[in-house]
């Protein structure tokens, strides 16, 4: 029997939601409400558009709105939903009225953390989220000699590098002592540190901002350092879950401040699914719930979260987070745990650090990499990687992700095989060496 | 907010500073700013050392016992052992 589903939300997660239910049966109906006026596009591209990489924002729209309507996707642009009528299995839609549903899917997204500080209603903040946003923003860069970005967070990370590209005298505010202070250990960010500051980039870590100064527009920030001139801030604090809508009609939160959801990715409330952003997932090693994950997680789970709702059965597993991005002219990624993660949790592990070549070292193009490998003490499987160089992060950080989720171990990785070819890959894999160093201080014990 | 989320915003930062501390100290870089008040003497002095002292397997069973997704159910597939073919 088909059915009628809503889903709030046209990100990653509500797009993926989208296609799903309509994949279970194309009988099934599906509306999507979006407050913004496009879908299917890739904000994750957005900072490399400012950064001049990729030469317009058109490149990063992955499908029309026509594709939409051909597949029978009813997709309600700059329309909000107001509030979840969970009793009577209805929404209300500003401009739309009442609109019933047989299942929801929420996929409200995030919200960046409020820096909390004065200031924060002047003209010239740059909160990056939305392409169109960012088309006017693009053109607004041209005229910006200085800019501030707050937090050398992920999306900080890389506005950082688009500015520094764009030739704009670039600050960074900070109150970690490095950068990507919340998920990466220093040693791995060292590099991409000294890149920056190759590049011209002023880094100010263990630096609280304070005030945003200007009025009307802002003309520069206040730190715990002192006063910053700047035509434009990023702020680029820590991503939050969107769930006021969720939270006002009951469904259920957890610690993380994210929806609860079991492996269907039901919320609380049957008939009630959630996907992205706003929602907590279970972190495969330790089964701690953890929320925030990147686009790729957020489009499965709106796959999944959409079929259950059109009526299919599918699960979505526990997750091992790899992850990665250019930073400055170096590659940083990694697999669950660093060493800063594991210690703040108090996690057991053994360490092995194994500095390697992504290339033969005679081959033109070869880059240093850097490889980091936590294991548990007891069983020696892998439980956490990181690692930074020039290139091959992203193929490693995949392949470390599956070796944590199947149990591989430190034994495993010192004897693996690897590709061995000039231009492509070296003789001595660094995950290798790295597993290796980790046993050769064991049996040093 | 609910104590369960409260305690871990709070432990998380808190637990993260002092990590960086350490993790900073091995790898003889600058470590994070000196944290001042009532507040960041408790969560650093008290909780923190506290915290450390517990065993894992202790910790660990804290942290499952808050609400979360990890209390729904979530599989972990099989793996068959043995060569593939």
């Amino acid at each position: 029997m088909s059915r009628r589903t809503v889903v709030i939300g046209g990100g990653s997660a509500g797009t993926g939601a989208a296609g799903g239910v309509k994949a279970v049966d194309k009988a099934n109906e599906v509306t999507v409400y979006t407050d913004f006026e496009d879908i299917a596009y890739s904000p994750c591209g957005i900072p490399f558009v400012h950064g001049k990489e990729i030469d317009s924002f058109q490149t990063l729209f992955l499908a029309t709105k026509e594709d939409y309507v051909r597949v029978g996707i009813d997709i309600h642009y700059n329309t909000t939903v107001t509030s979840i009528d969970v009793p009577n299995h209805t929404v209300e839609v500003e401009g739309e009225g009442t609109v019933p549903w047989d299942t929801l899917v929420i996929a409200t997204g995030f919200k960046y953390a409020d820096p909390g500080v004065p200031g924060a209603d002047l003209d010239g903040l740059y909160y990056v989220k939305n392409i169109r946003a960012a088309e006017r923003w693009d053109a607004r860069l041209d005229g910006v000699k200085q800019a501030v970005v707050v937090e050398a967070s992920p999306l900080g990370v890389e506005m950082i590098t688009a500015l520094a590209h764009r030739g704009i005298e670039t600050h960074v505010v900070d109150p970690n002592p490095w950068a990507l202070g919340e998920q990466a250990d220093p040693d791995i960010v060292a590099p991409v540190e000294q890149a920056w500051r190759d590049m011209g980039v002023h880094l100010h870590f263990n630096t609280r901002l304070e005030a945003f100064l200007g009025s009307g527009t802002v003309t520069g920030v206040r730190t715990s350092a002192g006063d910053l001139p700047a035509e434009l801030v990023v702020v680029a604090t820590h991503k939050r879950p969107e769930t006021t809508l969720a939270k006002a009609a009951g469904v259920k939160i957890g610690t993380t401040g994210g929806i609860v959801v079991g492996e269907d990715l039901s919320t609380s409330i049957p008939g009630v699914y959630a996907a992205g952003d706003c929602i907590e997932v279970v972190q495969g090693s330790t089964s701690i719930p953890l929320q925030g994950l990147t686009g790729s997680h957020a489009y499965a789970q709106g796959k999944v979260a959409g079929s259950n709702a059109g009526g299919g059965s599918r699960k979505y597993q526990p997750v091992y987070v790899p992850w990665g991005m250019l930073a400055a002219t170096q590659m940083v990624g990694g697999v669950s745990f660093g060493e800063t993660l594991a210690e703040s949790l108090g996690i057991p592990h053994i360490l092995g650090v194994a500095d390697g070549i992504s290339r033969a070292r005679y081959y033109p193009g070869v880059t240093k990499i850097r490889v980091k490998l936590l294991a548990d003490p007891a069983t020696h499987r892998l439980i956490g990687a990181q690692m930074v160089g020039g290139e091959g992060i992203k193929e490693r950080a995949d392949f470390l992700a599956m070796a944590v989720r199947v149990g591989i171990t430190i034994e495993d990785l010192a004897t693996m095989e690897n590709v061995y070819s000039p231009a492509i890959g070296a003789l001595n894999e660094p995950i290798s060496l790295a597993a290796q160093n980790a046993l050769a201080r064991l049996q040093a014990k | 907010m609910a104590f369960s989320r409260w305690l871990r915003v709070n432990s998380e930062h808190y637990l993260t500073v002092a990590a960086q501390a350490r993790v900073a100290r091995r790898h003889g870089v600058t470590g994070p700013a000196a944290a001042r008040g009532a507040k960041a003497f408790f969560w650093l002095r008290i909780f923190v050392p506290v915290y450390r002292l517990l065993p894992w397997k202790l910790r660990h069973a804290v942290m499952r016992s808050m609400p979360g997704s990890h209390r729904r159910q979530w599989t972990y597939p099989d793996r068959p052992a043995g060569p593939a073919i």
